[in-house]
């Protein structure tokens, strides 16, 4: 059981899912993602203002035959959910959404905490099939399924990333 | 001017072009006037609609996207024009219908019947062209424009408050999919 190069192990399982356009609004965690996108020419990843933009985004790349990735903290989940309602899922526009998952155990900042107890409830209410991989293992056992099934049904889907996997982000 | 007079304008003037529509009006009145393969019709997700239009033209750098927004649904997503204006994709144009209200939700007044310029915040957002036609004339030279220069693009129009006349097609899926199925046609 490891944790080591979970951001890496993220990253090659987009890229090799095809997945080369992505949008984000970063924060700590999901920025050591980003890094191994950044330096990576065959990606274009769009810093977006908000998040709901950057679902926008990358459901007109989908239209247009392009497969995205939208790269958040949980606070941007909230930020989203009227497009993901509205545009995802009632016209069936997949988008893979990876979700670093503050105001769960560990956190420092009481103002993260509610929206982090309500992200897995947010996603259920919008059918949202999603994973909370602890382990790089746990990950890789279902990376390529859960992106496949986003692509099968046509409909978004998110990997919600604990502390567990990806260390948090701590007061120091 | 008139929303469906200036809307005639762009549609006459189309060819392979990708247009985008914000929900309500915009979305009604393109349907009215040139019901076509290439036109995505937004339904819901206000604000969204220009965020769309930027996909599609990041996607699909070799065809031409007309965004068709609305001064309230554009109010709802201001900082998006910060990033097309920074990705400055040369392929898209986000022409806004500023009618000043609401008037899908009844004609409540918006901010740009107030103190507030669009215009002046693309140039604050960073767009390098902006357009602000003042007659039919000028919009459809500010249309020959963005069908056949490199933008982004930024076009302000003032049209009259009042509803586009019709009724409006619903079938979210069957648009989609025709939009789609067109737009990978179409030769690269």
């Amino acid at each position: 059981m490891t944790t080591e190069g979970w951001h890496l192990a993220i990253a090659d399982a987009l890229r090799r899912n095809d997945i080369r356009y992505f949008a984000t609004v970063p924060d700590f965690i999901i920025s050591q993602v980003l890094h191994h996108l950044w330096e990576d020419e065959t990606c274009h990843v769009v810093t977006s203002s908000r998040e709901e933009e950057g679902l926008g985004m990358l459901s007109g790349a989908y239209l247009a035959g392009k497969r995205g990735a939208l790269l958040m903290q949980n606070s941007g989940l909230g930020n989203c959910v009227n497009t993901l309602a509205s545009l995802n899922i009632a016209l069936q526009i997949p988008v893979v959404m990876v979700i670093s998952h503050r105001g769960d155990v560990g956190e420092y900042n009481a103002a993260q905490v509610p929206m982090g107890q309500a992200a897995e409830r947010i996603l259920e209410a919008c059918d949202v099939r999603y994973v909370t991989p602890h382990t790089v293992e746990e990950f890789e056992a279902e990376a390529d399924g859960l992106i496949k099934l986003a692509y099968t049904r046509n409909l978004p889907v998110a990997f919600l990333l604990p502390n567990d996997l990806t260390g948090g982000r701590y007061s120091k | 001017m008139n929303r469906n007079a200036a809307t005639k304008l762009l549609a006459e003037k189309l060819t392979n072009e990708v247009v985008v529509t914000n929900l309500g009006q915009a979305t009604l009145e393109m349907q009215q006037v040139r019901d076509r393969d290439l036109n995505f019709y937004t339904f819901g997700s206000m604000g969204q609609c220009s965020s769309i239009a930027l996909g599609i033209a990041q996607a699909r750098p070799d065809v031409r996207v007309v965004s068709l927004d609305g001064d309230g649904s554009l109010l709802m997503n201001l900082g998006l024009l910060t990033t097309i204006a920074n990705q400055a994709p040369p392929n898209l144009s986000v022409v806004v219908w500023d009618n000043e209200v609401h008037q899908t939700t009844g004609g409540q007044p918006t901010a740009t019947g107030l103190r507030t310029s669009l215009a002046a915040i693309a140039v604050g957002a960073g767009f390098e062209h902006v357009l602000q036609p003042q007659n039919e004339e000028e919009l459809s030279a500010a249309f020959n424009r963005i069908l056949n220069e490199d933008g982004p693009f930024f076009v302000e129009v003032k049209v009259d408050p009042g509803p586009a006349a019709g009724e409006m097609g619903r079938d979210l899926m069957w648009y989609k999919l025709r939009f789609m199925r067109a737009l990978a046609a179409l030769h690269r």
